[in-house]
């Protein structure tokens, strides 16, 4: 058994990378896949440096940031402050590489360069964008978003998954493992369930047979959107009523952009524009955040 | 280097002929709608969208076998159309994209081993081309809560722009007007009216197709502004038996486009495969498809080529001109442009689609995805002269391996019996005269390396 949870997720997010790879027909590069990770544990690296440097004045919430399960044995070191505190916090390489895996799965580019802003702004955002040492903004999310609108050079292919079934119960199995380690299914079964009903009222409107339903649903890009993306636990509220609703909002969203707007990155947008909201309903619903580590429950932030 | 010589040979006529001899009722976005009951087959419909930003020209090239006057085509459009967008476009320009971008089978020569090597490309091309678009179905009569949005003639076309608040009314007005539709129309046509589609019906006036003296209808052409990048095929699928093929060339500025609710799959390409081939590449080519389309569990859009206007390596045809590619709907470019600022990336897809498989229509979107593709297969021709010396002789035996891995990639790709493909390897043993026997080249060989080494003991 793994310890952590984004263990798993590093796990099958690889799984389904090599997958997509050995059978479907993508134009993703092995150099994009290797640009991801790299820029996106650097530049968590570099950005954990300044925030340990500068950040040690900050709010006492940046503990939380930190990986939980390592007692900083640098703590006595006679070494230059900014130096010991970097050796004091090992360096989280787990969430840069699933926000690089996701990117490597989800977003294509024509250059490099391309991938590498999108890392940057994914691990960047973490720092940048965070209220009360939460960030709001999903990393891959953002990266991708970032990549659409900056370049010219960036796509996203919502249909190269395809919809055969095994794909779906692979993700479904993979997915709600680690959704269950990490207690954050509820977001997922109301974000997927809420769409398959919207859909399936403007099936029924439309009078379309009910194969159409199922394809729109059975994509492989949605699928891995609503498992692994949608769910990520620190960038999404922390009370489950909010989280309900806030999935509940996901769905609605990314219908209407999908069916009154034509977007084919639906998703991508809604979850883009539904973040900021993470702030707001976190201030409304006050609840315990999520934290990586497995045995340390913590008191509130948010006072 | 290598006295190398390229010649290629595009896909022919043949190819049209077998590869698309799935036998199809009705074509792609619409219906074809004949008046009376005749059974019209089409074998592959064809259209070309060119498309920048939100607008759009469709051309629907239009390879109807049956009487004209029977001729008549219902398809959703998502605006109402006035006279000055609906044009008859030229059946050439539909022709000279398919050449240009068809499937292409590439000959290469092997130099004389035993000869000074030279180097020099040939090019010659064959045009090539598949596909006829015909259709059958029925037409009929009109109805209630149908608006005529617009009414009006273009060349051999009368255009009726309707739209329409209920698909019974639809189905009732078409009726009403002469138009024998599909039983099951109003169902299949609901979604569409509900969607807010206007319905685009064309019929030919006969008097104007007499006087244009040609003997074949020309294709329809459509300019539009829309969010929806879309081609609805479920109408021409409802009285479909079989699967039907769908060529779309897709002009953009930008890149490849893809579908987003189905997968497009690259369709295998550079392929060594034996010579005998070009006798029948059509029918290689027809085969191969079908083997990857029933591979790919008959549910994907495959790509056939994908690259910038702007050249082609090897051409198939010639690049199209700036003046053609306006005919083929590229509002974007200026009329005198030059050929090589056309800022026109051209994707072909190949779409063979059923009712089973495809229940949705086609969803495309643009990508910057500049990376070329083409369907290419290479024929390696033999130098079976004679081999007068080691070289040669060692060329010799390296043949049978590489004519087993040719014939071994094609049965791959067709499923063909692999001994009926070895029967029809070229025969490279009664040629083999041998003027240097294996251990001649091996004693001579070790005593040279031996030499130096006993000089320097």
């Amino acid at each position: 058994m793994l310890r952590d949870a984004r263990d798993y997720q590093i796990l099958f997010l690889s799984l389904f990378l090599l997958l997509g790879l050995a059978t479907r027909d993508w134009t993703l590069k092995p150099a994009a896949i290797g640009v991801a990770i790299a820029t996106c544990l650097l530049t968590q690296f570099i950005f954990s440096i300044i925030d340990s440097r500068w950040g040690t004045a900050a709010p006492a919430t940046a503990d939380l940031k930190l990986p939980a399960t390592v007692l900083s044995p640098a703590r006595s070191l006679p070494v230059m402050p900014g130096l010991r505190a970097v050796a004091s916090q090992p360096l989280n390489w787990r969430s840069p590489l699933i926000s690089a895996l996701g990117l490597s799965l989800l977003l294509r580019v024509d250059h490099l360069p391309t991938m590498a802003l999108a890392a940057f702004v994914a691990i960047a955002s973490k720092f940048i964008c965070k209220v009360e040492g939460k960030h709001f903004f999903n990393p891959a999310n953002l990266g991708i978003i970032a990549a659409l609108t900056l370049t010219h050079d960036a796509w996203v292919s919502p249909g190269q998954w395809g919809e055969e079934v095994w794909y779906a119960l692979i993700f479904i199995g993979a997915g709600g493992m680690v959704l269950k380690r990490v207690g954050r299914w509820d977001t997922t079964a109301a974000f997927l369930g809420s769409y398959a009903l919207l859909e399936a009222g403007r099936n029924l409107y439309l009078g379309w047979t009910w194969d159409v339903w199922l394809h729109r649903l059975s994509s492989g890009s949605l699928l891995l959107f609503a498992l692994f993306m949608v769910t990520d636990p620190r960038s999404i509220p922390n009370a489950r009523p909010a989280r309900l609703i806030w999935a509940l909002s996901l769905a609605g969203l990314t219908f209407i952009l999908r069916n009154y707007f034509y977007l084919s990155t639906a998703v991508f947008w809604a979850l883009f524009l539904l973040s900021p909201l993470t702030i707001l309903f976190d201030r409304l619903w006050q609840s315990e955040r999520f934290n990586w580590k497995v045995f340390a429950p913590r008191k509130p932030i948010v006072s | 280097m290598t006295k190398y010589r390229s010649i290629w040979t595009g896909l022919l006529g043949a190819i049209a002929a077998l590869l698309f001899l799935t036998p199809t009722a009705l074509a792609f976005c619409g219906f074809y709608v004949a008046k009376a009951d005749t059974s019209l087959y089409n074998e592959a419909s064809q259209v070309i969208i060119a498309r920048n930003g939100d607008r759009t020209v469709l051309t629907m090239a239009n390879d109807y076998q049956g009487e004209v006057a029977d001729f008549a085509m219902v398809v959703p459009v998502p605006t109402v159309l006035q006279e000055g967008q609906v044009n008859v476009g030229d059946p050439a320009i539909v022709q000279r994209l398919d050449d240009f971008s068809a499937p292409r089978l590439v000959e290469y020569f092997d130099p004389d081993p035993c000869e000074p090597m030279m180097m020099f490309d040939e090019a010659e091309a064959l045009p090539a081309a598949p596909q006829a678009t015909t259709t059958r179905g029925r037409a009929a009569d009109g109805a209630l809560g149908v608006t005529v949005e617009a009414q009006f003639a273009v060349g051999e076309y009368d255009i009726v722009i309707l739209s329409a608040e209920e698909s019974d009314g639809l189905e009732t007005w078409l009726i009403q007007n002469g138009y024998q539709i599909p039983t099951g129309a109003s169902e299949l046509l609901q979604p569409y009216v509900r969607q807010g589609l206007k319905f685009f019906v064309a019929k030919v006036n006969l008097e104007e197709f007499d006087r244009t003296g040609f003997q074949q209808l020309r294709p329809l052409q459509i300019a539009y502004e829309s969010p929806r990048f879309m081609l609805p095929i479920r109408l021409g699928m409802m009285n479909a038996q079989g699967a039907q093929d769908l060529v779309a060339y897709l002009l953009t500025p930008d890149g490849q486009v893809e579908l987003t609710n189905y997968r497009t799959v690259k369709i295998p390409s550079n392929a060594n495969i034996p010579s005998f081939v070009e006798a029948e590449f059509g029918e290689f080519y027809g085969t191969m498809f079908d083997r990857s389309y029933e591979r790919e569990n008959k549910e994907v859009a495959f790509l056939e080529y994908a690259w910038s206007m702007a050249g082609c390596d090897p051409c198939s045809a010639d690049p199209l001109s700036p003046e053609e590619l306006r005919q083929a709907g590229v509002f974007w470019l200026a009329p005198n442009s030059s050929i090589w600022d056309t800022n026109v990336y051209v994707t072909r897809l190949h779409v063979r689609y059923s009712r089973d498989k495809f229940p949705e229509d086609l969803m495309f979107q643009q990508t910057n995805n500049l990376e070329f593709f083409q369907g290419r297969y290479v024929m390696q021709q033999p130098f079976l002269g004679e081999a007068t010396c080691s070289a040669g002789a060692d060329y010799r035996r390296s043949l049978p391996t590489r004519f087993e891995q040719e014939a071994q990639t094609l049965a791959r790709l067709t499923g063909w019996d692999i001994n009926d493909i070895r029967r029809r390897l070229p025969d490279v043993r009664e040629a083999n005269f041998d003027p240097n026997p294996w251990w001649e080249d091996l004693w001579q060989r070790s005593s040279q390396l031996l030499s130096p080494v006993v000089h320097q003991g």
